[in-house]
């Protein structure tokens, strides 16, 4: 159960950043449904932990609930792998030398962005760590260092994703022009 | 250049984007904007990039539903007892409790201790229910259970196009879902049933103080299926009909003339069947 003072805080803290947990959850499991039950389950969470604790920056600290919490969905019900499954550091090593297939027209590419379907399917296609960097960048409008802290990985390593994520939307995007 | 430079710069494009350059870092990233044109255009495509996806993937808004059930986790009310919230099936989620749901639990959980015992003592002692009774012991007893508890519904939205998907992704039944706002029935949200392990939706609706729960079942299913007359069933009010897929069971605490006023209604709502949305 939990304390009145815990209720206090998370009146405080959950509520106005809702729509930001929402659009996370829905992101991260593709699917509105899934979303709403990430994000109730988040909601215990964070409950349940501001009996103990105080939050100095609620925004990462609920975030990292929430897709920690879509993690745990995720994996239970066995839906698309949040987890990457292969070695992680190749896709953190940078690679992004975009070589003989960058962009021949900027113009055709700025066009390309252009499509929102295409572009929303090219977001959901990236894996899950690319995924939710640049969702918590450009949806949810996190720091670096939120994004360190909501996803505790060293800052470096969120560069390198969030560069690598649009390298690759980028590369969708071309790719099908 | 090499590949490190390349990443590098790269690194670079990407925090100078997302403003996470210190000052010293924009002082050299405006000089190499302003010397180098290659990087100056790599820099408006990225942008470009950023905008799209900022313009097209835009920060969602919650269902209010959703907003609803996280407002009620701390809502400043009394908790449920514990023996109650034990009893309720898993499919319940805390809702935001009203004051006069309280003093009604109050209320219906003494009349249903009295009742308990004389139907105990008597009636069912007496016969063996068929299947139609089953079905409507069972929905009223979900009836009573919601009351109690304080969670007459799972979703609370008295929009159609929130209650709907909501019950859709719950069931195996899609909802029919009539508006019945102007004859002074206002929607207000829905829950799932089980009956014979069959999940059904069920739509809550309000008149004055008073809810009514239809329950949709399908036709197919024994005891389902009725004539439209108001039954009693441990002090509810029960009315059933039935069209040529889905079976109607509604459970109230109302009077039998609004129960039927109710019936009427919804069924009406629903001609002509197909098509044509309920208004």
């Amino acid at each position: 159960m939990s304390s009145p003072i815990a209720e206090q805080r998370f009146r405080e803290i959950v509520p106005p950043l809702l729509d930001d947990a929402y659009s996370l959850a829905k992101w991260l499991s593709q699917s509105p449904t899934d979303a709403e039950d990430i994000v109730q389950d988040a909601a215990l969470r964070a409950l349940q932990a501001l009996s103990t604790v105080s939050v100095d920056r609620p925004k990462p600290w609920f975030l990292a609930i929430v897709r920690n919490a879509a993690m745990t969905f995720m994996a239970r019900n066995r839906r698309k792998t949040v987890a990457y499954a292969g070695d992680l550091s190749d896709l953190d090593a940078l690679d992004l030398r975009q070589g003989d297939d960058a962009a021949p027209n900027p113009e055709q590419e700025l066009i390309a962005y252009e499509d929102g379907e295409r572009l929303r399917q090219a977001i959901a296609g990236l894996p899950p760590p690319f995924l939710e960097t640049l969702v918590m960048r450009d949806i949810n409008g996190l720091s670096y260092r939120d994004i360190a802290e909501a996803t505790d990985t060293p800052v470096g390593t969120v560069m390198s994703r969030l560069a690598r994520a649009r390298a690759m939307l980028a590369k969708t995007l071309r790719a099908k022009a | 250049m090499t590949d490190r430079d390349m990443n590098e710069r790269l690194l670079r494009l990407n925090a100078a984007l997302d403003g996470e350059l210190d000052a010293m870092a924009s002082l050299g990233f405006e000089r190499e904007m302003r010397d180098d044109p290659a990087f100056a255009a790599e820099y408006r495509r990225l942008a470009a990039l950023r905008d799209a996806v900022r313009r097209h993937a835009p920060r969602e808004a919650a269902p209010p539903a959703l907003a609803d059930r996280i407002a009620a986790l701390a809502a400043p009310t009394p908790p449920v007892p514990a023996s109650q919230t034990a009893a309720a099936p898993e499919t319940v989620v805390p809702f935001r409790r009203r004051a006069w749901l309280d003093r009604r639990a109050l209320a219906v959980a003494a009349s249903f201790a009295i009742l308990g015992f004389a139907v105990g003592a008597g009636l069912t002692s007496l016969r063996s229910p068929s299947a139609a009774d089953a079905v409507a012991q069972r929905l009223v007893a979900d009836f009573a259970r919601a009351e109690i508890a304080g969670q007459p519904f799972d979703v609370a939205s008295s929009d159609r196009h929130t209650v709907k998907p909501w019950l859709a992704a719950h069931a195996t039944i899609s909802a029919e879902i009539a508006d019945l706002a102007q004859e002074g029935f206002a929607l207000e949200g829905g829950r799932i049933a089980v009956v014979d392990r069959v999940p059904a939706p069920t739509l809550v609706y309000r008149k004055r103080e008073h809810l009514i729960a239809v329950t949709e079942l399908p036709a197919t299913m024994a005891g389902s299926r009725g004539a439209g007359a108001i039954e009693t069933v441990d002090g509810f009010h029960v009315a059933r009909w039935s069209d040529a897929n889905l079976s109607y069971v509604a459970v109230s605490d109302i009077d039998e003339n609004e129960l039927a006023a109710f019936a009427e209604a919804f069924r009406a709502a629903q001609k002509p069947a197909g098509e044509s949305p309920a208004r």
